[in-house]
């Protein structure tokens, strides 16, 4: 999306310098400078636009909301950053009691979203452990409708036994558990905000130890955690996925998950910050066939292993 | 051309950063394309005397003829700390900053401050601009040692609205900085006022319709590298739609409103 040229820019700043008719105050900030010489030490724009259009991309923590128009909000901004595939879920409410007719509605709205766009969005079921018989209904209903796997929220921790029967379906079925991951003890002790039941990397830890076939994705490291903790948490625990996305687009992110984990069990997501997203993938210490793993290559595999794969 | 107004040497407490001296800012700068940029010093948040701050950022530009040609440097000045008058002379008159910059939340002051205030006064009759970050981390994964606190927009007005003739730069708009959090009357004062946002903070996520509420001269890119990554900010203005963006437009986001917001 870069339109300006950028020869023809400095050949019309040094012109509209000489009709002005004296050089920028200061000789330390002056820009008139010979545009040959200016090419030769600044190099041209780096154009993210075509970065964009580089890589394939598949956002493995998206979602879609209640809002009129957000399904299409969501295809519009995925266009502008050539996210191809998007694989959506609906959280319950924060602090509600997550009862099943909360996650039902959520679930109708995800398949909604699945049936109005269906090239571009795969959808997460969600469910509360809570409710064990409505729950595992819920996901006989979900994946026969062609969801691929499950997003899980803040009522129960990860490692509580109410969610072994959940784990154990999910081994059969094959596919990825993504659990939310709270803000935790950032800051030593729990987060005032954060609800009991609201898991951390180390309960994810016990519970992916506990059931070494399970596939597990660990939410957000962008997402207001304690990203180097959460990526120390999982070092060695080859069941564990990370996903890159979240709000907090700090820099080296990206380079210290590869570190920890290696950038097979990384994941490129958003979790609704589009830029943030791409944007520090975009700024990574990778290798282009590294780029492309994270940005497709990884969660295309996960697809492949269930028959669902983009290609 | 393209100019970044929002990026740091010095050191963070409580993370490595990698490329917070000035020859990897260079790097990133050559890598990216960006020709200068508006230069603060980290340290300035820590030392209590933020004077030794500056000395370090002028002694670190006086190591390459090259850093004096790219970096724009922001002298720190605290207020409410001993001497400030002082700093104000030495970093503007001797060292020569092109701007001030201000950490409330860090130095435990109020905008309001009649200090604050003065200080901004004298900005003002020096022409130079103050800048002021809403957050300068995201404070939800930061140390326990860190602030807690980040402002909206919003909490910025207290300062201009008592130096409202006064040059800043907003960075970092992590919080809500929707001008529906303005009222009619603080809103006319935002966009009257000689102001300059930069793209780096999360709530920069409709630019287009921020620059048709606040003013497409409001804007310009900001990467606040080496805390956040330096791609983001940029990718903001490069994934507008041309419908939203003139060519015109773009070229004031990449460079144009910030040259004639510094003054260059």
């Amino acid at each position: 999306m870069k339109t300006q040229n950028r020869r023809d820019f400095l050949a019309k700043a040094a012109a509209a310098l000489a009709v002005a008719g004296s050089p920028l105050p200061g000789t330390a900030l002056s820009l008139n400078r010979p545009p040959a010489l200016q090419d030769e030490q600044f190099p041209t724009k780096r154009s993210f636009a075509d970065e964009i259009k580089k890589y394939r991309k598949i956002d493995a923590h998206a979602h879609v909301y209640f809002t009129k128009g957000n399904f299409e909000q969501v295809i519009d901004i995925a266009d502008r950053l050539n996210i191809e595939k998007l694989v959506i879920s609906r959280p319950m409410v924060p602090g509600g009691k997550g009862e099943p007719s909360e996650f039902i509605e959520c679930n109708n709205l995800v398949l909604r979203a699945m049936k109005q766009f269906p090239d571009r969005f795969l959808g997460q079921l969600t469910l509360n452990p809570q409710y064990p018989k409505e729950s595992m209904a819920e996901i006989e209903r979900c994946i026969g409708e062609g969801m691929i796997g499950t997003k899980l929220y803040n009522h129960v921790k990860i490692n509580d036994p109410l969610f072994y029967p959940v784990i154990e379906k999910f081994i059969d079925l094959k596919m990825l558990i993504l659990m939310h991951m709270g803000i935790g003890i950032s800051r030593i002790q729990y987060d005032a905000r954060e609800p009991k039941g609201v898991s951390i990397p180390e309960n994810m830890v016990e519970a992916a130890r506990r059931y070494p076939e399970a596939k597990f994705q660990l939410a957000h490291i962008g997402g207001g955690i304690d990203w180097e903790a959460a990526c120390k948490a999982v070092i060695g625990v080859p069941n564990i996925f990370v996903d890159v996305s979240g709000s907090n687009n700090a820099a080296n992110m990206i380079d210290f998950a590869v570190k920890c984990v290696g950038v097979d069990r990384l994941f490129f997501g958003c979790d609704s910050s589009y830029y943030q997203g791409v944007g520090h993938v975009l700024a990574a210490d990778l290798t282009d066939a590294d780029r492309n793993k994270l940005f497709f290559g990884n969660y295309n595999k996960y697809l492949k292993s269930i028959g669902r794969n983009v290609d | 051309m393209l100019i970044d107004v929002n990026s740091y040497i010095g050191h963070w407490p409580f993370r490595r950063l990698k490329g917070n001296t000035c020859k990897e800012q260079i790097a990133r700068m050559n890598t990216a394309g960006i020709d200068k940029a508006v230069l603060f010093n980290l340290n300035g948040i820590f030392y209590k005397n933020v004077q030794s701050a500056n000395d370090e950022l002028f002694e670190a530009l006086k190591e390459n003829s090259e850093y004096r040609k790219r970096f724009i440097p922001f002298a720190t000045i605290n207020p409410i700390y001993s001497g400030w008058k002082h700093d104000f002379e030495e970093s503007v008159k001797k060292q020569g900053a092109k701007g001030i910059r201000l950490y409330p939340l860090y130095h435990g002051y109020e905008l309001s401050n009649p200090a604050c205030i003065e200080l901004a006064k004298m900005a003002k009759d020096h022409n130079l601009p103050i800048a002021i970050a809403l957050r300068m981390v995201d404070s939800r994964p930061s140390s326990w040692l860190d602030i807690s606190k980040e402002w909206a927009l919003k909490d910025t007005l207290p300062l201009i609205k008592a130096v409202p003739d006064a040059k800043y730069l907003i960075l970092n708009l992590a919080n809500n900085s929707n001008f529906g959090a303005f009222n009619k009357e603080e809103l006319s004062l935002v966009r009257q006022t000689k102001l300059l946002m930069d793209t780096s903070g999360r709530m920069v996520m409709e630019l287009s319709d921020m620059m048709k509420n606040y003013g497409s001269d409001k804007f310009a890119f900001g990467s606040h590298y080496p805390i956040l990554d330096p791609v983001t900010g940029l990718l903001r203005i490069e994934a507008m739609r041309p419908e939203e963006a003139t060519k015109e437009e773009r070229e004031k986001l990449y460079y144009g409103n910030a040259k004639n917001f510094l003054g260059l």
